[in-house]
């Protein structure tokens, strides 16, 4: 593989549930390369510090730009796990999210409340991992918000760790405001949080090769951002604080009954055990739904880009969920729906030509529209690792069978999984189809697509 | 036989008096908060446990049953129920029996006939299926969970209420870290129960189908444990005192005016608690479970806000898209309650009396008796219009359609402009009918049926107020499900696809020239089964209903015995044409954006409206 006769490739790494992209240019003066997140969380593979080996070789440790999505551990950790390898590095330009902007009080205040709630969430969800598989998952997507914990590769320790939890790190190299002596990159890039619509600023590099972009995410209102109002936060928080260690009793035990002081009437038509495994049944968790609310906003507030280079068009959604999606495929509130998709939107969908699926594919974070309205046999790649998040059973499951097998007719076959190919230790996915003939497997570390 | 000779036998009582809380405990017994209710008489077992309700104290936090009350003990029975107590959890029981009692006991009275819990879902599921969805009894579970919680759920059959701990830091009345039970909230079991009564008229009111459904059913619920709080004699006549008669107003003026400002100028602020302004709580829902969540207010009030357009558009959850439901309405109500108070205020003006000072005893006594009469009466006219609402996919506006249609039935000459009040409180707050002309009263009434299109009903059953006998119900079913397939086009429903007839009942009511009006109020349902996308199958596919509401008036009796009886309103949803299309999409829009898309196959409940998730609170 020469680079002269490649113009445009995507390169996907295999790191597990994470995502972890390179885009390598072709220009009259050389490659230029955009890293567009680094991070593994949940099922993590332990390959993440090899394909930053692999990305330091192929890049020369220069990227143009890196695209930081959203601030989850599963598109960040590895810049503080691997921050001593980045620490080689030089870098012209930093793109984050809007949300990740330390100098914007109102972004702050929100992440700052979030941060705390996942944390008030731990403890409570970590007395019930063990025993129960459901909570198990939402401690996951509360480490996966704070950034502790959870990922294999933090376990081995390397970067900046410290006393930062893993995301304040990598966020911290990031942002280029590390603790005293703490990882930087060697050159100083320059930084940009972008919102929806922005004209974002590009690398003189990325200029040259005929780089444009449009920023579509994420939406700065937190109606769209937020699945979560105030109100609910705040229930949610009473929530927290019952599951204390203290138990609520509300009446002594000499108030205690057996079942058959009550009329068997009053049980109709059920017997009294099964009544009481009924009112069991239908217990809410509050801790469970708190969790997935935490973890839905921040994916909400994945930087979306659209970038168009010789005459090619990717987009790169991040984890967006539908209020980040509604807001470019409908113009803002969700309500407004049912006039239809934007022309714009449509147009834009429509000659897309390699799609970054959102989410690891999860069910909620690819709107049917948003599919339909791809151009029909565009490519697309899909970072995923089954078994971490939800239960076939349930139609919970990420990725979401139905639909990879959606986009797998969309794109006529040429949708990849990370999990398609083996890596030394950690086999492909069992009974997926084989990789389809225009992606290029590299070695056992990630999957290449050439335009 | 011997029985029925003996002279002296007693009659059944007809009403059993329990003691409540008006409001709830953190009141105290301030001003009429203990209340005795009159409930209707049924003998009970312990629980208490009657006929149609029980209450069950099952507590799945600690897994254990408590001791159920029993009602029928003498000592009870001769102090008219238990003295309110927070500590007594037999008082619990009976609280929540009463008030659950009482508020079907409304319901029933405002809608001319009985009420029946759920009944499961026909068309969706088997028949074994839904006869285990059929309540018959509804359990009242007052300690359910440690939680600050209270819902409404159809699996359990029953309401689950919740006790947790009081905020430490901001508890209002409470003390902090104190238990709060919500089994004595009055607000909050008024709510819960309504939704039951509710999801028994109609069982496709659960289906979260388009953004307006889950908030109307929360909206109702308000609404219906709000216009409770206006039949507490003792503390409208307060709160009248206290705002010189502006019902609607946040605040009550406090009994002392604040201190002037000191010597150095210092602002003036309250010095005894007498001085404090208290917020009305006619007007506010909830207070102690605000307060316990540090929240320092009600739950919700009915007129949070100032009435905006844009309201309707943007307010998305639930209960806030409901609360503009709740403020039309109140703002109608309090428009009316003016308009037949003023004559009282220009009496009481013109003697020289100004409403800034105290409004006097006896113009108090006839300002609450109005406030109460009107209350009574709208709580009436918004049970009444869910007799006139689509059995499917519900909409704000279907609502306000109905409120015009029903109420120009019975009182076509509307002297108090309550039709005038509704449309433009609705209008004020952007909820207009998306299928009406025009925004005039005969534009929003229901159009009547296109009588050369439907015939005549044939040999329709009328029953009597006691409603339909067992018999008599089979027989209509039948000939109503024969109808719905013979003029299933013009019904808009699809001819390829069986029609249910989920309920059907003769409603009795009287109308303003004393007239008698006996209806039978049918409800039609059809299930379709659409794909999300057509293009990609695996995606699924959900359930697009469609529906119609018939109201047939019970004909003259004709001398050849034989009745036809002519459909007066069609109130239809469609599954197909336009109509259809926009209803798909917006239905398909609203399970994607609820993340119901390719999710759980198999879930049978993931179309239903899960209370247990919505409930921030109750």
């Amino acid at each position: 593989m020469t680079p002269s006769n490649v113009k445009l490739r995507v390169r996907m790494y295999r790191v597990g549930f994470g995502d972890f992209f390179l885009i390598s240019l072709a220009t009259p003066k050389g490659r230029r390369h955009i890293l567009v997140d680094c991070g593994v969380h949940a099922g993590d593979l332990g390959s993440i510090s090899d394909g930053v080996a692999d990305l330091a070789k192929e890049t020369g440790s220069h990227l143009s730009l890196i695209i930081v999505t959203h601030r989850h551990a599963d598109h960040i950790s590895g810049f503080a796990t691997c921050a001593k390898q980045f620490q080689d590095f030089t870098v012209d330009a930093i793109w984050m999210s809007w949300w990740d902007d330390p100098a914007n009080a109102k972004a702050t205040a929100f992440q700052a409340s979030l941060t705390a709630l996942a944390r008030k969430l731990e403890p409570h969800l970590a007395l019930r991992a063990a025993a129960d598989d459901d909570a198990r998952q939402a401690l996951a997507m509360v480490h996966n918000v704070t950034g502790q914990d959870g990922s294999l590769a933090a376990a081995k320790g390397g970067g900046a760790g410290g006393r930062l939890g893993s995301n304040d790190a990598a966020l911290a190299l990031l942002r280029g405001a590390p603790p005293s002596g703490g990882p930087r990159f060697k050159s100083t890039p320059v930084r940009h949080y972008y919102k929806a619509g922005d004209p974002p600023e590009l690398p003189p590099d990325l200029v040259d090769a005929g780089l444009a972009v449009r920023v579509l995410g994420p939406p700065t209102d937190p109606k769209l951002v937020a699945q979560m109002s105030s109100a609910v936060e705040e229930y949610l928080s009473m929530a927290g604080e019952e599951a204390e260690a203290r138990p609520l009793i509300p009446f002594g035990d000499r108030w205690r009954v057996p079942a058959d002081a009550y009329d068997r009437h009053a049980f109709y038509p059920f017997s009294a055990k099964e009544l009481a495994q009924l009112v069991q049944a239908v217990q809410p968790d509050a801790l469970l739904a708190a969790a997935r609310k935490a973890d839905n906003t921040i994916n909400n507030q994945s930087l979306v880009v659209h970038l168009t280079v010789g005459g090619k068009n990717l987009l790169f959604v991040g984890d967006a969920q539908w209020g980040n999606w509604a807001n470019f495929l409908f113009g803002g509130t969700a309500t407004s729906r049912a006039s239809g998709l934007l022309s714009e939107s449509k147009r834009l969908l429509g000659a897309v030509d390699f799609y970054k699926v959102g989410h690891h594919g999860s069910t909620n974070a690819t709107p049917i529209d948003a599919v339909k309205a791809l151009r029909d046999g565009c490519v697309a790649m899909c970072s995923t690792q089954p078994g971490c998040y939800g239960q076939a059973a349930k139609g919970t499951e990420v990725p979401r069978g139905p639909l990879l097998d959606a986009l797998r007719t969309k794109t006529k076959g040429a949708l990849a999984r990370s999990d398609q190919i083996a890596l030394s230790h950690s086999p492909a996915t069992r009974g997926l189809p084989s990789l389809a003939p225009i992606f290029s497997p590299g070695g056992a570390l990630y999957i290449d697509y050439e335009f | 036989m011997k029985a029925a000779l003996r002279p002296n036998r007693i009659a059944l009582p007809t009403t059993r008096p329990l003691k409540v809380y008006a409001f709830d405990p953190s009141r105290g017994r301030y001003l009429g908060n203990v209340m005795t209710l009159t409930v209707p008489y049924e003998r009970v077992q312990a629980g208490p446990t009657g006929a149609r309700i029980a209450v069950v104290d099952y507590d799945a936090t600690n897994r254990c049953f408590y001791d159920p009350v029993n009602l029928e003990d003498t000592r009870i029975l001769l102090q008219g129920g238990l003295d309110p107590s927070e500590s007594d959890l037999h008082f619990h029981q009976q609280m929540l029996y009463a008030v659950v009692m009482e508020t079907v006991q409304h319901f029933e009275s405002a809608l001319g006939r009985h009420i029946h819990w759920r009944r499961g879902d026909r068309l969706a599921k088997s028949r074994k299926e839904a006869q285990e969805e059929d309540i018959w009894v509804l359990k009242l579970y007052p300690h359910a969970m440690a939680q600050a919680n209270a819902f409404y759920s159809p699996q359990a059959h029953g309401i689950l209420f919740g006790y947790f701990r009081a905020s430490e830091t901001n508890p209002g009345r409470n003390l902090p870290g104190q238990t709060v039970f919500t089994c004595l909230s009055h607000d909050i079991i008024v709510h819960e129960t309504t939704h039951a009564v509710i999801d028994g008229m109609r069982t496709y009111f659960t289906d979260p189908t388009n953004i307006d459904v889950p908030a109307f059913h929360e909206g109702f619920a308000d609404l219906a444990a709000l216009f409770r709080h206006f039949s507490h004699k003792e503390v409208l006549i307060d709160a009248i005192g206290k705002t010189g008669g502006r019902l609607f107003d946040t605040y009550l003026q406090p009994a002392v005016t604040k201190s002037a400002s000191g010597p150095g100028g210092e602002p003036p602020g309250p010095s005894i608690q007498a001085q404090i302004a208290q917020r009305n709580p006619l007007v506010e829902m909830a207070r102690q479970f605000g307060d316990a969540a540090g929240r320092n207010a009600g739950l919700r009030s009915a007129l949070g806000t100032p009435p905006d357009p844009k309201d309707y558009a943007e307010k998305e959850e639930p209960h806030d898209r409901g609360s503009v439901l709740v403020a039309a309405v109140f703002d109608a109500y309090f428009t009316v309650y003016l308009k037949r108070t003023g004559n009282l205020f220009q009496l009481y003006r013109a003697g020289g009396g100004s409403t800034r000072a105290d409004v006097p005893g006896p113009l108090a006594d006839l300002l609450a008796a109005e406030a109460s009469r009107t209350a009574e009466e709208f709580f009436s006219i918004c049970v009444r219009a869910l007799d006139y609402c689509p059995p499917v996919d519900i909409r704000f506006g279907d609502y306000l359609r109905a409120i015009i249609t029903a109420h120009s039935d019975l009182h076509p000459t509307d002297e108090d402009g309550i039709r005038e009040a509704f449309m433009q409180a609705f209008r004020l707050r952007g909820i207009v009918p998306e299928d009406a002309e025009f925004f005039s009263e005969d534009a929003l009434c229901w159009p009547t049926a296109p009588q050369g299109l439907l015939p005549p009903v044939e040999g329709l059953l009328f029953g009597d107020a006691n409603d339909l006998t067992r018999d008599e119900a089979n027989v209509d079913g039948n000939i109503l499900r024969d109808y719905a397939r013979k003029n299933a086009r013009v019904l808009g429903f699809d001819p390829g696809l069986p029609v249910d007839a989920p309920s059907f009942h003769p409603v009795f009511r009287v109308d303003q020239n004393g007239r008698l009006h006996i209806d039978m109020v049918v409800e039609l349902a059809q299930t379709r089964e659409v794909p999300f996308e057509k293009s990609a199958p695996e995606l699924g596919r959900f359930p697009l209903r469609g529906g119609a509401t018939l109201v047939i008036p019970r004909p003259r009796p004709r001398d050849d015995g034989r009745s036809l009886a002519h459909v007066r309103y069609l109130i239809a949803k469609h599954l197909h044409g336009a109509e259809g299309e926009l209803r798909t999409a917006r239905q398909r829009e609203f399970y994607e954006r609820s993340g119901l898309i390719a999710s759980d196959p198999r879930g049978k409940m993931r179309f239903q409206i899960d209370f247990a998730v919505l409930h921030r609170g109750f």
